[in-house]
């Protein structure tokens, strides 16, 4: 998913980097306000780990492997879209910069897709299904937080004249839609962990469940 | 990640472009890649590719590592640029046997100027990212203007990616003599993927956990919001500006070309 340098056309670059920059600036002030002085070595470190946990390969049915992108686990561990778009950034900025993963004219597309939709995607969908059960609406946040990004890509590159809107988004849709499922056991297990190990970084959960007690 | 030593290692080596202050290169490489980007002419991106070369060949790199990190990030991008004859509009100039599937002559120089701009571009990354070390890139984009609460955050993550990669090399190094693979198909895929939850879980509590102890060290050591990170100024050098100018001069001219001449 990651959209490399040439792809997209200039101009058309300087939009999603705008749209980008704006959304990264809401998101220092979001850790400003929110996080108070904790938020930069949390998030920094943070950051690095979720460089690593990208770099882990997990196996696709049909022999291929995949990566986890994260947005929506950030998401839903904060409760908030802005710490997903902070840490995604952060990693794909160093990416673009140092692996050469993405592309650095088109890291601001790349931020919208993974970063800004993921987040916002997995954070709302999360906060809307919760009330069907909070497994199924951690699944389908983080399944839909990497269907809608696959499919946001598909929509730049055929707006850009890369690729035909309809192949594009049945190829990136299809594929990403099993990736999604992927990713959306993978948040499963890992906030289930979270919540055994460390409920306290949970503070939605955590509360939820005090009112839960209390009735 | 896999590469994250050895690109360290090639940054730190000694050679004429090593030496060369960390602002200049991230201009230059940037604007190599914004006019790769803007070019649709094959030929100047063949020469940027030349010029690339020669730098990266001055940055005292191994020209097979070079060309093996290339060929490693190309491939998504050259699969959609490989695909382009198929689907571009043009003139037909080839149809397959049951008259489905056409290339196009639009389609083939599309393709192979997406292929040509990837190239460049990836090359211009690979020769800053091996001739100026990673704390070295960061230092020189917050000099550049990025804002000190962004810049605090890329070095911090920076620091730490080397720490994580060692994590992850543990964990995976220790799930290898529990003969545990996670490619192998003996064992069920719900219970593989079960696996690397937990192996993500705990890279994840082990990434806040040590965001938690990194904080209340630094506050120990007096951080607070307002701390800013200490650059010393470094002067540029006339070397420095023979660089940016070599390669303003080059693409200038090359557009200067493409108006006049092609």
């Amino acid at each position: 998913m990651h959209i490399p340098d040439g792809f997209i056309p200039l101009w058309q670059c300087a939009i999603y980097w705008i749209i980008a920059l704006i959304a990264l600036g809401y998101s220092l002030k979001w850790a400003r306000e929110n996080l108070d002085e904790k938020n930069i070595p949390l998030l920094a470190v943070l950051s690095a780990g979720i460089f690593a946990i990208q770099a882990m390969n997990i196996p696709i049915p049909w022999g291929t492997s995949g990566h986890m992108v994260g947005a929506a686990l950030i998401a839903i561990v904060f409760f908030s879209p802005w710490a997903a778009v902070l840490v995604l950034s952060i990693v794909l900025i160093l990416q673009g910069l140092i692996f050469g993963d993405g592309g650095m004219t088109a890291l601001g597309a790349n931020i919208v897709n993974m970063g800004i939709i993921g987040g916002f995607i997995g954070f709302y969908a999360y906060k809307i299904l919760k009330g069907i059960g909070r497994i199924p609406a951690i699944f389908i946040a983080a399944w839909a937080s990497i269907f809608l990004a696959a499919i946001a890509c598909a929509i730049e590159m055929s707006i850009a004249g890369t690729f035909p809107l309809v192949e594009g988004v049945i190829f990136m849709g299809l594929y990403h839609a099993v990736i999604g499922v992927i990713e959306g056991v993978i948040t499963v297990v890992v906030i289930l962990g979270i919540d055994s190990a460390r409920p306290d970084l949970l503070p939605d959960w955590v509360s939820s469940r005090k009112s839960e007690v209390l009735e | 990640m896999e590469g994250l030593e050895q690109i360290d290692r090639e940054a730190g080596k000694d050679s004429f472009m090593n030496s060369l202050d960390g602002r200049i290169k991230l201009i230059s490489s940037m604007l190599i890649i914004i006019y790769a980007v803007y070019s649709t002419n094959l030929l100047i991106l063949v020469i940027m590719e030349i010029y690339l070369l020669i730098l990266i060949s001055l940055s005292n790199v191994s020209p097979k590592y070079a060309l093996k990190r290339i060929a490693l990030i190309l491939p998504f991008g050259g699969f959609i640029a490989l695909i382009q004859p198929f689907f571009q509009p043009g003139n037909i100039i080839w149809t397959g046997p049951f008259g489905w599937l056409h290339i196009t002559d639009y389609g083939l120089f599309f393709g192979a100027l997406l292929l040509s701009r990837v190239t460049v571009s990836v090359t211009s990354i690979v020769f800053l990212s091996s001739s100026t070390s990673m704390q070295d890139l960061v230092a020189s984009a917050q000099k550049l203007g990025v804002p000190h609460q962004l810049a605090m955050l890329l070095n911090l993550t920076v620091r730490y990616l080397f720490f994580f990669y060692d994590q992850l090399m543990n964990i995976l190094n220790a799930q290898a003599t529990r003969c545990f693979d996670i490619f192998n198909k003996k064992t069920t895929y719900k219970w593989r993927l079960r696996k690397v939850g937990e192996t993500i879980t705990m890279m994840f509590l082990r990434a806040f956990e040590q965001g938690e102890t990194v904080y209340l060290s630094m506050m120990a050591r007096g951080y607070s919001d307002n701390t800013r990170i200490y650059r010393s100024k470094v002067k540029l050098d006339i070397k420095d500006f023979a660089f940016i100018g070599i390669t303003l001069t080059l693409i200038a001219s090359l557009q200067l070309v493409k108006i006049f001449f092609l």
